[in-house]
């Protein structure tokens, strides 16, 4: 048990510090939903940090570090599945990588290279062409998009959708905590700078609390996260996928009433982490779904 | 594809056991195994009580013979030296059997540490063995019927005369009084906080008197302590007069996740589901509550690794503890209520460990420092937020 970054991690997490200052802030002429940087996608992939799961002085513990880091970010790129479902099983194929479930829209639908699609229990991998796929209008702060027609689905085996689904939750997991603590943190900054009856509401015990419970929540989420990343494990990857929606189910509503109408307005960057995490509360069957998979994975033997 | 390459020549950042922690592991459990006796579980019930008191000091004796009482202390004081992970192993599998130490568990996370560092050499010398042994029985002296989170505002009184003090006032609340041979007093020296001393006071002297609260928590466990003229030398304090506080705070921090809660929990979330799957009750809807009460039980564990690779690296553990310990917290609650709702009988007749459990955990956001405090402290010291107006 090590829960400190050796030098190579260290410095991956400093590179990824030093890429992300670049894209830190929101243009103060946006007042939409989701910011998709074409320019944080580049800097990405020139610094080859959609592959870190592959360096063998890295992995996945790496990866989910660097997934976890740029979902701070209040722009968005394909990065979850593209560094910790890609790089582990399927490297041959080319990204953005996207998931459609029960044939939803997904994020990242439209420009993806790679789909996996899952309907109940079965999943399989879709290359599209971009003709058989569409934008979607949507208030999530991600591009959605949809497959417009049928497309030839190869089905995955049993083993490899359930490996499959493993990193598709930690992924999720590793996202979410990063959408998290971006949250938090700008709740933090206007606590501390919006002042009510001659003082700044961070200072008023009831909403102390609540927040503070938040930040718990969402420690919990990036250790289990990190956890799984590490050990590959089904039940592991269930725990961390479940405390993550569970815990954004909850963060999400505390951080809105926060912020009151500040938070309503499109000129604040709150929704651009609030409205991905509505967008993530539903993926791989929501808490009921991860649900079964602790089940499944944690109650086995009793 | 596989992921051999996880596991990799250097010593990354990681979350595995290593082979000695795994063979640690394995003998704590064996040991638990042979010397537990078969009614132990019904024993467990009232971890204050005469007859868990007795079996305590019979079996952390037999802790102690085997090298597994203190093995994180110095080899001077009766260890081995052991690492941090080594005394959160040995304490998460006494606690997870529903700690068979009873209040000797405070000696060895946090008193006699205390002693280590603060203590003068007679004091080492007469209280650290019978610790090591597993001998003794000591209470925690801190809260006063007006001093409870708010520990600046205690009473208690230690005049100072001769080469005595003079302690005069009443402690409340306090676990294992009941058995104790010696309280870890707190007493007011001079007014103001930084006027607080701490005092090693037999419980055996004249004028101090014990008298049992009956409780939820079970049978002797919480009683009030009164104190009237009780005499102690100038060497039953600990430390310097007025030191009191910044010896409690690290005495805190080390006992705000000295008790792996979860790891009981986790174990008793088991059993009930064990039970509602052999009566086909594990369905739909249990089944969200349980796991969600599994994965609160492993968030409060990962945040106790925090603390202790922290302490491993003798790293000053700010309010990361108040996470760890809110996040046990919640683990309890979750696990108690679940229990409550789906395996009620666990109150009325049924499993007794499930039952000593629900009485242990309904303390877990009081003891060590109420809940509300620890909430205080993360908004405060992790996540920045402007302090409460005084």
């Amino acid at each position: 048990m090590d829960l400190t970054l050796t030098s190579d991690q260290a410095a991956v997490a400093a590179a990824l510090d030093q890429l992300a200052a670049h894209f830190e802030t929101k243009p103060t002429d946006f007042h939409g939903f989701a910011l998709a940087s074409q320019g944080l996608e580049n800097a990405l992939a020139e610094g080859q940090f959609f592959d870190v799961a592959l360096v063998p002085e890295l992995g996945p513990l790496s990866a989910a570090l660097a997934v976890e880091r740029l979902s701070r970010l209040p722009c968005t790129v394909e990065i979850s599945l593209s560094m910790l479902v890609r790089p582990l099983l399927f490297a041959d194929l080319p990204r953005p990588f996207a998931l459609v479930e029960y044939k939803r829209p997904g994020r990242f639908v439209a420009n993806a290279r790679t789909i996996l699609v899952t309907d109940g229990e079965a999943m399989g991998i879709v290359q599209p062409t971009p003709e058989s796929l569409e934008p979607v209008d949507s208030i999530y702060a991600y591009p959605m998009g949809r497959l417009k027609e049928r497309v030839t689905v190869e089905p995955l085996s049993a083993a490899r959708a359930a490996s499959t689904r493993k990193w598709l939750r930690i992924a999720l997991a590793a996202e979410i905590s990063g959408l998290l603590h971006a949250a938090i943190a700008t709740t933090v900054d206007h606590l501390n700078d919006r002042k009510q009856f001659g003082r700044p509401l961070a200072t008023f015990q009831s909403i102390r609390h609540r927040l503070a419970e938040s930040a718990v929540l969402a420690g919990g989420v990036r250790w289990l996260a990190l956890k799984a990343a590490w050990t590959a494990d089904d039940a592991d990857a269930a725990l961390a996928a479940l405390h993550a929606q569970q815990s954004a189910t909850q963060i999400v509503y505390d951080v809105h009433q926060m912020l009151g109408a500040m938070g309503m307005t499109l000129e604040h960057s709150l929704h651009l982490w609030t409205y991905r995490l509505k967008a993530l509360l539903s993926e791989l069957g929501g808490r009921a779904g991860q649900a079964c998979a602790v089940a499944q994975y944690c109650f086995n033997s009793d | 594809m596989s992921v051999a390459y996880r596991r990799r020549k250097i010593d990354p950042m990681h979350f595995d056991w290593d082979e000695q922690q795994l063979a640690f592991r394995s003998t704590v459990q064996a040991f638990l195994s042979f010397h537990l006796p078969p009614d132990w579980e019904a024993l467990a019930h009232g971890p204050g009580s005469h007859a868990q008191s007795a079996f305590s000091k019979r079996f952390c004796a037999q802790l102690a013979h085997a090298g597994l009482l203190v093995p994180h202390w110095p080899q001077r004081w009766g260890g081995r030296d052991a690492d941090a992970w080594t005394a959160f192993i040995l304490a998460e599998e006494m606690w997870a059997a529903g700690e068979p130490r009873g209040g000797q568990y405070m000696n060895v996370n946090w008193i006699g540490p205390t002693l280590m560092r603060f203590g003068t050499d007679a004091q080492k010398a007469r209280y650290i063995p019978p610790m090591a042994h597993g001998e003794t029985i000591w209470c925690q002296g801190f809260s006063e019927p007006q001093a409870g989170s708010d520990l600046a505002a205690l009473r208690t009184r230690a005049r100072a005369e001769g080469s005595n003090y003079y302690i005069d006032g009443q402690k409340v609340w306090t676990s294992y009084a009941g058995h104790a041979d010696t309280c870890f007093l707190l007493a007011r020296t001079a007014p103001g906080r930084n006027g607080i001393s701490i005092f090693l006071v037999p419980m055996d002297s004249p004028g101090i008197t014990v008298r049992q609260i009956p409780s939820l928590i079970g049978e002797g466990d919480i009683h009030e302590v009164f104190l009237d003229d009780v005499e102690v030398p100038d060497s039953a304090r600990l430390g310097d007069e007025g030191q009191a506080w910044d010896i409690v705070r690290a005495v805190l921090a080390l006992e705000r996740v000295g008790i792996p809660r979860f790891a009981l929990a986790s174990r008793m979330l088991s059993r009930a589901v064990a039970e509602l799957k052999a009566t086909g009750r594990f369905c739909t809807g249990v089944v969200d509550q349980a796991a969600q009460a599994r994965t609160a039980c492993e968030a409060a564990r990962l945040y106790s690794f925090q603390i202790v690779d922290q302490r491993q690296r003798g790293i000053t553990t700010g309010a990361e503890a108040s996470a760890a310990r809110f996040a046990t917290i919640t683990a309890e609650r979750r696990v108690t209520e679940f229990v409550i709702e789906h395996v009620p009988a666990a109150l009325a007749g049924g499993d007794p460990l499930l039952r000593a459990h629900h009485q242990r955990a309904i303390v877990a956001g009081i003891a060590s420092g109420a809940a509300e405090i620890q909430l205080n402290m993360i908004a405060s010291d992790l996540l920045g937020l402007a302090r409460e107006p005084r």
